[in-house]
């Protein structure tokens, strides 16, 4: 009787965090990896090359050597805890405690093109590692 | 033959137990459930990016084919029209206690390079909302 009596508290505390808690994610094109642009060559690949591997482009820019062809993507986690529906129950008030947290990890993967549509170089913007779902603010 | 009357009765009773029962677990499962979809722009149809042809369609062609583009810029000397879609679909799962939404967005862009004579010189389209889909699981890829 005293073990079920433990377990069902364990149960309700380890379910605690997650009442009221809310899981969101955006997500903004497919997010390129080294893996994907691993089939470009400089002075080799061409425009056609690259947009039949990863689609068009999001924006042409021109540079001084040619044309800059960049790809954005975008991952935004956002997740929330609520620990006020705890006290719901026994409250007449409506509490709200909430710890939230917004990790966004934008990224951009830039190709320049010389004037003949070839390749010189190429690199990812930044390195964002997506954030976990993790609604600890501090 | 009576006998015959009531198991067929009864059988007919379960099968409409069964449907009814099968269509309060959907219903039970889709509940708390939402679809949002937002797009920005108009349809970029593939049959009017196939009738764009490099050498010979013409700016007034084009913009009678497409219409205005979305953004107008110069790509060393040559003018370049960009035209877009957006399609964002969106997921919820609401389960009162644990809430999931997951959003995804993704657009087609079709860039039309005119040479100086106006006259199409190359054409950079993908459509990327085609394989869209409503997700609502926001873990993993």
């Amino acid at each position: 009787m005293c073990k079920r009596a433990t377990f069902w508290i364990a149960m309700a505390v380890i379910c605690l965090p997650f009442q009221g808690c809310n899981v969101v994610r955006i997500s903004l094109n497919t997010t390129l990896t080294p893996q994907d642009v691993a089939f470009i060559v400089p002075g080799e690949t061409t425009l056609t090359d690259v947009v039949t591997k990863l689609g068009a482009p999001d924006t042409l820019t021109e540079s001084e050597a040619g044309i800059l062809a960049t790809y954005r993507f975008m991952n935004l986690k956002y997740s929330r805890v609520n620990f006020g529906w705890v006290a719901k129950p026994w409250t007449p008030v409506d509490p709200d405690l909430i710890f939230s947290r917004t990790g966004l990890a934008v990224d951009a993967f830039q190709v320049a093109f010389d004037l003949s549509w070839v390749v010189r170089h190429h690199a990812f913007q930044r390195k964002l590692s997506p954030s976990p779902f993790y609604p600890y603010p501090f | 033959m009576d006998q015959n009357h009531s198991s067929e009765k009864r059988g007919i009773t379960m099968k409409t137990n069964r449907y009814i029962l099968l269509l309060l677990l959907t219903v039970a499962l889709f509940q708390g459930c939402a679809f949002s979809r937002g797009t920005v722009g108009d349809t970029i149809t593939p049959e009017a990016v196939a009738a764009i042809h490099q050498g010979s369609t013409t700016r007034t062609e084009l913009l009678h084919l497409l219409g205005a583009p979305d953004r107008l810029f110069q790509l060393n000397g040559r003018d370049v029209l960009h035209y877009y879609r957006y399609d964002a679909k969106a997921g919820s799962l609401l389960l009162i206690l644990l809430n999931f939404t997951r959003l995804s967005i993704k657009s087609d862009d079709l860039f039309v390079v005119l040479n100086k004579e106006g006259v199409v010189e190359d054409i950079i389209s993908s459509t990327r909302t085609n394989g869209l889909k409503f997700r609502f699981w926001p873990f993993g890829e």
